[in-house]
């Protein structure tokens, strides 16, 4: 493990790390980087495969998570793994979300090496497309301070800013960003891929520090978060809550880990014939259509909640604004706890619905 | 004041257990409730959330799993698997205030006719303590 510091060029973070994985394509050692890049006019921000190293235009640090790179790491990978080394780029929810993935079998890691960056948080599409202000979003995103109220409320209670399970970390806490950006490089693929980029020595301490301090504060914001909805509780609350779902299923398609390839909830399994509609609402009274909105967000739950990655792109999905949110962070923090699982952790865990152990909840099913 | 609230309560029973065990309690003619509408399953493990969920959100007042006791699956381990299943659920449904207490899990054998009865009666009473399913007379869920 090697702590360093990669100098700035030209004052520019931006610049820096392009060049750098400019350098990688050169190098011949990877054949393909894959990262946020800028769309042309400024309004929005995809994770791009660059192999050409005259169009590598990254910037990694965009405040913006249109899509998880997770999920298209799996589009990529899940039909076959990569013969050519590639390069991932990514911040931590999306690391999470892949390491899920894996798990479930839906990507391929094989010749695949990551570089997580810190992300102090991300913006609404919208907000990213028009920012207020003269500064870039990315600009006002690492001055901190100001650009968070307009942040997402998923990244305003993110769970762990900081990237884990990668090769290579690209850190902006605990370093003086005029000066450089911390690199960390964590495994032997990790050590490889920056083998002669030129790198200074930096403080190790006063990483760790940083990274504990935002750690603690994030805690704390998340905590508050959870607290400030415990009343979200109870039929009425929870129906209320669900009352401008259209039952699009958007926050489905977006969410990088519902991973079924046809959703139960797209097949016809609950299409009926009229007459049985027409018995239930004898039987009720009356019953609103679309049918089954509260069904499908609680099996949602029940299908990936343990595997939740707080990544928020269900609610940016939302059509109708619903704060997904407000009980998706609640409800992960309870159930993940109950099964000590934590998303993201280790990549060779295995899903907790797929094992068990004997001596476990030995009160279910007797009392 | 209208009649006595009867609860409707749908029982998931697993083909080689619990289902044997209902149809043992049938056969010796051991009285039980008659407010629990059986379905056969294969296994416990097979019943997925969302089978359970829409048994509730439609208006059951209780939902019963019943599955080989731990160690006597069929299938080696569905029942610890349909363990997690419903505890998982049920940590969810306690997250939302939506009266998990409604689910309940339990391990009958095949020769337990009795303790199937014994299962349904108690299940009845404290439903009946309940009171009925709000759910059922929701229009907008």
């Amino acid at each position: 493990m090697a702590e360093m510091m990669l100098p700035i060029q030209d004052g520019d973070i931006k610049t820096t790390v392009n060049d750098l994985l400019k350098g990688l394509l050169r190098s011949g050692k990877v054949s393909a980087v894959i990262a946020m890049q800028e769309t042309p006019s400024g309004k929005s921000a995809f994770p791009t495969m660059v192999s050409d190293p005259e169009k590598m235009d990254a910037n990694v640090f965009a405040p913006l998570l249109p899509v998880s790179t997770g999920t298209m790491i799996s589009r990529i990978t899940k039909v076959r793994g990569s013969n050519k080394p590639i390069t991932v780029v990514l911040r931590s929810c999306e690391m999470r979300a892949l390491m899920e993935l894996v798990k479930l079998n839906q990507a391929d890691l094989t010749n695949v090496t990551l570089i997580g960056v810190d992300c102090p948080g991300t913006f609404p599409m919208n907000t990213y497309s028009s920012f207020p202000g003269d500064k870039t979003p990315t600009e006002a995103v690492l001055e901190g301070g100001e650009a968070e109220k307009y942040m997402r409320s998923a990244c305003l209670s993110c769970k762990d800013p900081v990237p884990e399970n990668v090769d290579v970390v690209i850190g902006i806490y605990g370093v003086d960003l005029k000066k450089g950006l911390f690199i960390d490089t964590r495994t032997d693929a990790g050590e490889k891929l920056l083998e002669g980029i030129e790198l200074v020595k930096t403080d190790a301490k006063a990483r760790v520090k940083a990274v504990e301090d935002v750690r603690k504060s994030k805690d704390a914001v998340r905590a508050k978060f959870i607290e400030e909805r415990s009343d979200i509780k109870g039929i009425d609350k929870i129906t209320e809550f669900f009352d401008t779902c259209v039952n699009c299923h958007n926050c489905m398609k977006a969410c990088p880990i519902c991973y079924c390839k046809e959703c139960l909830f797209d097949s016809s399994v609950f299409d009926l014939e009229a007459n049985k509609y027409v018995a239930k609402a004898e039987n009720k009274g009356s019953f609103k259509t679309p049918t089954d909105s509260m069904l499908f967000h609680i099996t949602r739950f029940n299908h990936m909640i343990l595997s939740c990655v707080e990544c928020g792109l269900c609610e940016q999905a939302c059509p109708s604004n619903i704060p997904l949110m407000d009980i998706i962070i609640p409800i992960a923090e309870n159930a993940q706890k109950e099964f000590e699982y934590l998303p993201g952790r280790d990549s060779e865990e295995k899903l907790p619905m797929i094992v068990y152990r004997e001596d476990e909840f030995q009160d279910v099913g007797e009392k | 004041m209208s009649e006595e609230f009867e609860p409707k309560i749908v029982g998931f029973l697993c083909n080689w257990c619990s289902y044997a065990g209902a149809d043992l309690a049938g056969t010796s003619r051991i009285q039980y409730p008659s407010n629990i509408r059986v379905i056969r399953v294969m296994c416990s493990g097979s019943v997925d959330t969302v089978y359970v969920n829409r048994a509730l959100l439609e208006g059951a007042d209780a939902v019963l799993i019943g599955g080989c006791h731990p160690g006597d699956c069929h299938y080696l381990n569905g029942n610890y698997k349909a363990r997690r299943r419903m505890v998982l659920m049920k940590n969810i449904l306690e997250t939302l205030g939506l009266e998990p207490e409604r689910i309940w899990v339990r391990w009958i054998s095949a020769s337990e006719g009795q303790k199937f009865a014994d299962t349904v009666k108690e299940i009845v009473e404290r439903t009946k303590e309940m009171g009925p399913n709000p759910m059922g007379k929701r229009w907008n869920v």
